[in-house]
């Protein structure tokens, strides 16, 4: 050890401060370990320099700390950042709800929208003024409502298609019916939304020609089965027109109360289906652009009290059907071969009606009875006829049966589609 | 204040008369590309250092340590690989501004103070305890560095001893409470007479003398076999009242480290007076009886034992 010493044996400064700051090692280490062991002047003096040491450190180490915490400002608002995630997760979680809710109820007013589309097997007595306002070209396309532009322009917007009803399946292709396709589905969603939050005043439903606001009804679509087919139209336009106002005035005020309570709130219970679809009806011809696409069989649990022409559904004997008339869960269906199918589950399982009628059956649809078309209408507001899950049992109603004809024009009527007889 | 600096350590640092001037061993040169390398990194142009000056200093301060090696330079010289493994333990900034200070540089000493001024001045405060103390205390060291000292007509200056074994700073702080301990030490020892409190005599001892004698026997050759750290942790922590913090700061380890090493040591010390007062003809029921004995009654001043007690190294070293 080469280390100088003090008062004779002491280690020097440059020891003892080499020894305090570890820099010392080996023999050198354990000489002045030695020495500290047994000199209390040293171990003191090593003390000392080592707190000398702590509170020069501290010293130093402790400005810079005060001057970078005032700087950071954003750790001030890092607990206002809490309540803010929570509102804003609280708002996406709402609007994902309405968004939700919203498609939800968008299958029912679809079926309104598709099923007014004009058909190529329309009856001939459609003047060409009506085909025009049926028909109308793309350019002609409605515009929205001046009162709510924000709504219509994100209505817009591509939005995904809610499940087709079966009853689109009833329309005809695009193919048969070229139909504008400027306007997209979800455009049509939101005006019938919009015209349920809203009513359609009397003066535009007077505007609208009277095969619109029918349009749904089978006899719109069904074969021209003989020459005194127009005779019963007209009388079965008469009764759906008169019903079709009694459920608009009844949808009117449920949903003038709904909307007084909840404003435009769309997840309000809906309105009958029967309301719906007839309502919609005359908007919907003129706006239906959509492509008709192959719909599944479950698609039916949206339809209610329709009736249509034969489209490509499957039905047990192998064919399609060629006339479909409903009400509630229930289906009537033709085939081609003139048997008669029936379902008690939406289409999901067919049962073949025992022929009780002469010939071959070409159409079955629904019909009201003219002198109970008014008195029965309120009454069927909460009758089975206003509520779907209410038909399931197809309870005798004198204001509803079905009629079902023949190729030779004859017909049988039936209130439970599985006894028929003649009228 | 007596000069610090000794005529053997003078000589050590192979700087003798105080100035500065080489005298370095005719065989001694410094690696050329070692130099350069010191040189970039020690940035000492600030205190208007020359680069042969500051070659020179690393010579001395090398060849006043033989470079860290055993043998003397005339029997073999360092080589340029050991060089470099000795500088690279050195703090070599440190030690070429202490040397230009030395040798009596105005931009060093202005770099001296700049950097070292106000840390002196903490370090002093809290070494005393106090300010008015801690700045008399840092003014006397800084005059001291400036040379105010002379002995034989020669201006000496501490920081000649100063070899960058450690941190300048580090040094400075051990000089001041060698400066402090020192002068407590001095003035304790002039107290007044009439403030002394002469204890009560002791009571006759319980214990036999026969015991008591070889009780005492068996700590002292108990203490002294301990290692070296053991008897430092004991004797700073039940002799000079030293807090475990304190303690653990010096060696670098945690408190509770120190405080299981203490339980350790106090535990074999223990054990092995029992094995010694065996030794010495005791059964062990009569050793554990020795071991009850009134501390009171025990003659062995461990305080004055081990504060009178000197580390062979450093006999040695008187010796020489």
């Amino acid at each position: 050890m080469t280390a100088t010493s003090q008062h004779g044996f002491h280690p020097d400064a440059e020891s003892l401060s080499a020894f305090s700051e570890r820099a010392l090692e080996g023999r050198e280490r354990r000489e002045v370990l030695a020495h500290l062991a047994v000199c209390s002047r040293c171990r003191k003096v090593v003390a000392l320099a080592r707190e000398a040491a702590d509170a020069g450190d501290v010293n130093a180490v402790a400005p810079p700390r005060k001057t970078i915490a005032p700087n950071a400002w954003w750790k001030q608002w890092r607990l206002v950042w809490v309540p803010t995630a929570i509102v804003a997760a609280f708002a996406v979680a709402s609007i994902s709800i309405y968004i939700e809710q919203t498609d939800r109820h968008g299958p029912n007013i679809k079926i309104a929208e598709q099923n007014p589309a004009p058909s190529a097997t329309r009856p001939p007595a459609t003047s060409p003024t009506e085909q025009a306002k049926v028909e109308p070209p793309a350019a002609a396309a409605p515009a929205p409502p001046p009162a709510h532009p924000a709504k219509h322009a994100h209505s817009s917007a591509p939005e995904p298609r809610p499940a087709p009803a079966p009853v689109a399946a009833q329309m005809p292709s695009e193919s048969e019916v070229p139909e504008p396709a400027a306007s997209a589905p979800g455009v049509m969603d939101r005006h019938e939304v919009m015209r349920e939050a809203h009513p359609m005043s009397h003066a535009e439903e007077q505007q609208s020609p009277p095969q619109e606001a029918m349009g749904i009804h089978g006899s719109a679509y069904s074969q021209p089965a003989s020459g005194a087919w127009e005779a019963k139209q007209k009388q079965a336009e008469e009764h759906r027109q008169a019903e079709v106002e009694t459920s608009r005035m009844r949808s009117f005020k449920a949903k003038a109360a709904t909307t007084g309570e909840h404003g435009t709130d769309q997840s309000a219970p809906q309105p009958p289906p029967q309301a719906v679809t007839a309502g919609a009806a005359p908007q919907l011809e003129t706006q239906a652009a959509a492509p008709p696409e192959p719909l599944p069989m479950l698609g039916f649990k949206h339809m209610s009290n329709v009736s249509g022409p034969a489209t490509p559904i499957q039905l047990p004997s192998g064919l399609t059907s060629v006339s479909i008339a409903s009400r509630g869960h229930f289906l009537l269906a033709v085939d081609k071969a003139g048997a008669l199918f029936l379902s008690e589950d939406r289409g999901v399982t067919w049962e073949r009606v025992t022929t009780q009628w002469t010939g071959r059956a070409v159409e079955v649809h629904r019909q009201v009875a003219a002198n109970d078309a008014m008195q029965t209408a309120p009454a069927t507001q909460n009758g089975p006829m206003g509520n779907p899950s209410a038909n399931a049992g197809l309870a005798p109603s004198p204001a509803v049966f079905f009629e079902l004809s023949n190729d030779k024009n004859q017909t049988w009527v039936s209130t439970d589609g599985r006894t028929w007889t003649p009228k | 204040m007596a000069p610090t600096e000794s005529a053997a350590s003078a000589a050590e640092t192979g700087i003798p008369n105080g100035t500065g001037a080489p005298d370095c061993v005719p065989n001694c040169s410094l690696d050329r590309a070692l130099a350069a390398e010191l040189w970039q990194g020690c940035d000492a142009t600030r205190w208007g250092l020359t680069r042969d000056e500051f070659e020179q200093i690393l010579i001395d301060a090398g060849t006043a340590q033989n470079f860290g090696l055993a043998e003397a330079p005339e029997v073999k010289p360092a080589t340029p690989k050991q060089q470099a493994a000795f500088f690279r333990g050195v703090r070599v900034a440190d030690l070429a501004l202490a040397r230009a200070c030395a040798r009596g540089n105005e931009r060093a000493w202005e770099h001296f103070i700049a950097v070292y001024r106000q840390p002196l001045i903490r370090a002093a405060i809290a070494i005393t305890g106090r300010e008015t103390l801690g700045r008399d205390l840092a003014d006397q060291l800084y005059a001291e560095l400036y040379g105010l000292n002379e002995r034989d007509g020669q201006r000496r200056c501490p920081l000649l001893s100063y070899r960058g074994r450690g941190s300048l700073m580090g040094w400075l702080r051990t000089t001041l409470a060698q400066r402090h301990v020192d002068h407590y030490r001095r003035t304790r020892r002039e107290e007044p007479i009439e403030d002394f409190d002469a204890p009560a005599p002791d009571p006759p001892p319980q214990t036999p003398a026969r015991e008591l004698s070889l009780l005492e026997q068996a700590i002292e050759q108990a203490l002294s076999d301990r290692e070296a750290e053991e008897r430092y942790l004991l004797a700073a922590y039940y002799l000079d009242g030293q807090t475990l913090l304190e303690i653990g700061r010096v060696f670098g380890i945690h408190e509770a480290t120190v405080s299981r090493r203490l339980h350790r040591a106090a535990d074999q010390i223990r054990k092995q007076i029992l094995k010694n007062l065996q030794r010495n003809g005791m059964s062990r029921q009569q050793a554990e009886e020795a071991m009850g004995a009134d501390a009171r009654d025990i003659e062995v001043n461990l305080k004055k034992l081990l504060q009178n007690s000197q580390s062979e190294a450093f006999q040695e070293q008187a010796a020489s």
